[in-house]
């Protein structure tokens, strides 16, 4: 097996694109087309910002390169890098803190296993979990996040020490009051109908806004589905 | 060796010494000897709702405190010969006895009798905690209403902290008409809430006013539903399994226009 002579790579800025600073043109141009082929109906004529690193290229080089890609995709701003920057590469690397896995990051958690029932407090400084209903007159302050995974009808404090970007979600989301740092929203008055889906509740300039986190949920709403891809 | 069944509610008014009475009668009924003992002291009720309110000499605050044996304070019913009440005493209050003095009274009547059933007072105080202390099982009565429904959840919580897991529930004084009309709620939403097993559900009943205030039990005539509803529960209770009463009246065809264009979804709007 010879190695691939060129690799994609998707980031947030565009498409990186190596190619191995010894190869010759004629494979590289047939890694491109093989590349590009496999991976036609993901570009699709999008606009992509394109990024070569590793192999330089002459200016006839790189137009004929440019003329292969744009037979797939609308090419954003190009950049030829040449030689890779060490520090250039290593910033791709580790993850985000603001990313998916910040969460990690949040503190212990409690697990609550069973029903919180009217006149039980639970109050933990790190996250809650409850296994389990929130009954009205049930309370649980957090200084972190709440996860109910069954019916959330009493009283939730989430980010209780003044964490603004705490949380509570819940299977099923009722409750009499939801307080998110300094925040308070009560539910809304008169007969309300239970929720068809999970929802989650969150803080966002000094307002609380309670929406759905299932991906099911946007299947109903072609908004949603278009902004998903 | 008998079973000491509590029955209890947090809410007044509920209908647990109705319940009582009627649970005790009916198992009677079926040849069980039962001794229903009012841990409402000051507040006694079960005696009158017995219609045994002017054989009451000593009561349970008298054999605790040792004035007289028990023997001498238990009232034979006068319908049924295997049952007793021990009433509690009006002059005291809740005071007067202790969770352990309740334990150990509890199990001095255990090897005479099949079933005591112990009628809970309201509230969540020194009552409460003398009438579940000798429990080995508890029956929690509620109505289909916002307020009972609270109070029942918080004594199931009360109770589980006190050992008496997985109470049985008695939904009583349904109105089938109301919950048709989404003006009560149902048997499910209340089950929804408080997540038990259900033991039985007592249709509301004018009988019922007109058997206490004779002092005779419902469960004694064949008239009423509660009654029938009651004898099922008492068989629920000795590990039958009998089907729910259907309370069901024939759908009308306005019923089936209404519910038809009833609006399910209403908008859910946040105050902040």
């Amino acid at each position: 097996m010879i190695e691939e002579s060129v690799r994609f790579k998707g980031t947030r800025d565009g498409l990186n694109i190596y190619a191995a600073r010894e190869a010759d043109l004629p494979d590289i141009m047939d890694s491109f087309l093989r590349k590009l082929q496999s991976g036609k109906l993901f570009f699709d004529g999008s606009k992509v910002n394109l990024i070569f690193i590793g192999r330089e290229f002459e200016p006839e080089e790189q137009k004929q390169i440019l003329k292969l890609f744009s037979r797939y995709m609308k090419p954003g701003t190009v950049e030829f890098r040449g030689n890779p920057e060490p520090q250039k590469e290593e910033d791709l690397s580790p993850e985000d803190p603001s990313g998916s896995f910040a969460c990690l990051e949040e503190g212990m958690t409690r697990f609550i296993r069973g029903t919180v029932r009217s006149g039980q407090c639970i109050s933990y400084k790190g996250n809650i979990v409850v296994i389990g209903d929130v009954n009205p007159g049930g309370e649980l302050i957090a200084g972190g996040n709440i996860l109910v995974l069954g019916i959330l009808r009493g009283i939730a404090q989430a980010g209780a020490d003044g964490n603004v970007k705490a949380v509570v979600a819940a299977y099923c989301l009722l409750p009499t009051q939801l307080r998110i740092a300094g925040t308070i929203a009560r539910s809304p008055e008169g007969e309300t109908t239970k929720p068809s889906c999970p929802e989650i509740a969150y803080v966002k300039e000094n307002h609380l806004f309670v929406e759905p986190y299932l991906p099911g949920k946007g299947r109903q709403d072609p908004m949603l589905q278009t902004n998903r891809i | 060796m008998g079973e000491v069944i509590v029955i209890t509610s947090g809410k007044g008014g509920v209908g647990k010494t109705t319940t009582t009475a009627n649970i005790g009668t009916a198992l009677a009924l079926e040849g069980k000897r039962t001794v229903l003992i009012d841990a409402d002291i000051g507040l006694r009720n079960l005696d009158v709702v017995m219609g045994l309110e002017n054989r009451i000499v000593y009561d349970l605050v008298d054999v605790v405190e040792g004035v007289c044996r028990m023997k001498q304070a238990l009232i034979r019913d006068k319908r049924f010969n295997c049952l007793y009440l021990l009433p509690a005493a009006q002059t005291r209050d809740k005071n007067a006895v202790t969770p352990a003095q309740m334990q150990k009274l509890c199990e001095d009547l255990r090897d005479q009798f099949d079933f005591i059933l112990i009628d809970c007072p309201a509230g969540i105080e020194q009552g409460f905690k003398n009438a579940i202390a000798g429990a080995d099982k508890a029956v929690v009565v509620t109505m289909p209403e916002v307020s009972a429904v609270r109070d029942a959840d918080r004594i199931i919580g009360l109770l589980a902290s006190n050992e008496l897991t997985n109470p049985q529930l008695i939904i009583n004084r349904l109105r089938m008409d109301m919950v048709k009309r989404g003006d009560m709620m149902n048997i499910d939403d209340t089950i929804d809430i408080l997540g038990v097993d259900l033991l039985g559900v007592v249709p509301d009943d004018e009988e019922i006013i007109v058997s206490s205030n004779r002092g005779e039990p419902v469960v004694t005539g064949n008239s009423s539903s509660a009654g029938q509803a009651y004898r099922n529960i008492a068989k629920r209770l000795l590990g039958e399994k009998i089907p729910l009463l259907n309370m069901d009246t024939e759908e009308t065809f306005i019923d089936r226009l209404r519910n038809l264009f009833t609006v399910k979804n209403k908008k859910r709007t946040w105050k902040g």
